[in-house]
């Protein structure tokens, strides 16, 4: 308990330092885990407490993206977002899987590692966007829809992952039933909780922490994964009061969320087996594996290199959703692997989110002087 | 001059529009509460950017609306084009010590000028449309509604009295 309240002071100073120097805090929240945790000092271990305060924080995460999945409101362009999603999904997941692959992970852990090379993190691309004042660029609103896309990908390599070794068919059928009954209720209820997302008591806030705890429990029961249940159940919510639902819900993301990193970094072990060499590959190809698909993507859809070197510098961030995925579904390897993603991306996607423009105008410059310089003198 | 609107995704509302001229403007109105700005010069390719609280955000707005804005005294004209153009302009008054301690009655507004006092804010608290025998007090905040001409009469007459 002791452990726990450590961790969250630390977190607390942290969370402070990381707005005044306008960088994201998920890096400092996981070094500060490393540093409490097994591979540092030992003073803080994880028990059954920060376990559960954790998973709180996790289906919060999660039911936090339902929330965000409108599919009602389309894109104006479908295909290029295909186009772009798709682009992003073969080349990092691509390069990821194969990477960890040939370093000697065994299959499953080299799909986990992939799939965490894909996913950006939605929560640090979008706050960057609008720190950095990139909103108005082509390639923000495109960036902006790639991260659904990828939230939209993530569902499904869930499913997957979840479904195991059981009996696919009844499973799914058990996942379609439930995902029925929860839109049943939104739809047939929703008079009902809009009333009660309208009181200014107590009554909304314990609504939404027993909806998400409750679905996560009756999930397990039914042997369905409740990561699933409860991004479903912020679609299915998503169609009454989205707003009101994110803003009862918000304290209790921002909270358990800062436990769920924390203690991700407090079980990280260095002792697992895990070389630094092959850290230090896999975290150079995270970042270059978005060069990539970047380029790609800018070449493709706006016939220019520099908006997708754009797009690079902005979405080279791995996050919350990586992290999950090791959590849920990795060895402890796999674990070690993701925090190490996870901070030196996160670092490196800071800086260059913040300083692309200058970027951007250097290459610029330099090409016209270059242009100017080889122009054939014509004219005399 | 089209404008388009489009929601996104965890960053809110975007309204931009392109004006005859090709030059474009983005306002984004993000979840975080606060507002930016986007302007963007024909031909010209980074966009230079202002954020802003919805305070400032609705003073801009003022501004943009043709309203004159001294230092603490604002005014809004809102034009119904739809009933034969008519115009209603709200100022805002700072009550001067010379008519503190007077009633609306004592000043004849309405027969002097024609204007309404329609609310008056009071150290924080608003008090909509105040009675006759209302008596005004040293830093009251008057806001008073009717034509252009009417509020000019208001600020010579009134006012300085």
């Amino acid at each position: 308990m002791e452990g726990l309240i450590i961790a969250l002071f630390v977190c607390m100073v942290l969370a402070l330092i990381s707005k005044y120097l306008s960088i994201p805090a998920i890096p400092f929240y996981i070094l500060a885990g490393i540093v409490l945790g097994k591979a540092g000092l030992g003073i803080v271990h994880s028990d059954e407490i920060s376990q559960f305060f954790s998973e709180i924080g996790l289906l919060f995460l999660l039911f936090f993206m339902g929330l965000e999945l409108k599919l009602d409101r389309m894109i104006a362009d479908p295909s290029k977002l295909l186009t772009a999603g798709l682009i992003g999904l073969i080349v990092d997941m691509g390069i990821g899987f194969t990477a960890a692959y040939l370093l000697g992970f065994p299959l499953k852990e080299a799909f986990i590692i992939g799939t965490a090379f894909y996913i950006t993190s939605t929560a640090i691309v979008i706050t960057s966007l609008i720190e950095n004042r990139k909103l108005m660029m082509k390639e923000a609103e495109l960036i902006i829809w790639m991260e659904v896309f990828e939230d939209l990908v993530l569902i499904i390599i869930i499913a997957l992952l979840s479904s195991g070794d059981k009996d696919l068919l009844f499973f799914f059928l058990k996942i379609v039933l439930a995902l029925g009954v929860m839109y049943a209720i939104a739809h047939y209820g929703k008079e009902f909780l809009i009333s009660i997302l309208d009181r200014d008591d107590e009554t909304p806030i314990l609504f939404t922490f027993a909806a998400v705890l409750t679905t996560a429990a009756l999930a397990i029961v039914l042997g369905i994964p409740d990561t699933m249940m409860v991004i479903a159940l912020g679609a299915a919510l998503a169609t009454t009061d989205p707003d009101a639902f994110e803003q009862h819900a918000r304290p209790f993301k921002d909270v358990f969320l800062v436990m769920f990193f924390v203690f991700f970094g407090v079980t990280i072990d260095f002792a697992s087996g895990v070389d630094l060499y092959t850290i230090a590959i896999l975290c150079i190809l995270a970042v270059l594996s978005k060069l990539i698909s970047g380029m790609l993507i800018g070449l493709t859809i706006f016939g220019s290199a520099l908006s997708g070197l754009e797009i690079w510098s902005n979405t080279i961030s791995r996050g919350e959703f990586s992290i999950a995925l090791a959590v849920l579904y990795g060895s402890p390897v796999v674990g070690t692997v993701i925090a190490a993603l996870v901070i030196v991306t996160t670092l490196v996607g800071a800086f260059m989110s913040k300083y692309s423009t200058w970027l951007r105008r250097g290459i610029v410059s330099h090409s016209r002087r270059k242009a100017l310089m080889h122009r054939p003198h014509t004219g005399r | 001059m089209a404008l388009r609107s489009l929601n996104l995704p965890g960053i809110g509302t975007k309204y931009e529009f392109e004006t005859d001229k090709g030059d474009t403007v983005a306002i984004f109105f993000t979840k975080t509460g606060t507002i930016q700005m986007y302007t963007l010069q024909k031909g010209c390719k980074t966009p230079s950017a202002a954020e802003m609280t919805p305070v400032e955000a609705r003073r801009l707005g003022n501004i943009l609306t043709g309203a004159i804005i001294d230092a603490d005294q604002e005014s809004v004209e809102i034009a119904f084009s739809a009933l034969a153009d008519l115009r209603v302009t709200i100022h805002t008054f700072y009550i001067p010590k010379t008519v503190a301690g007077k009633t609306i009655e004592d000043l004849q507004i309405r027969a002097k000028t024609g204007a309404t006092v329609i609310a008056v804010c009071r150290q924080d608290k608003n008090i909509i449309n105040p009675a006759p025998s209302f008596v005004f007090e040293d830093g009251d905040a008057a806001l008073v509604i009717g034509e252009s001409d009417q509020i000019k009469k208001f600020e010579r007459e009134i006012m300085v009295e």
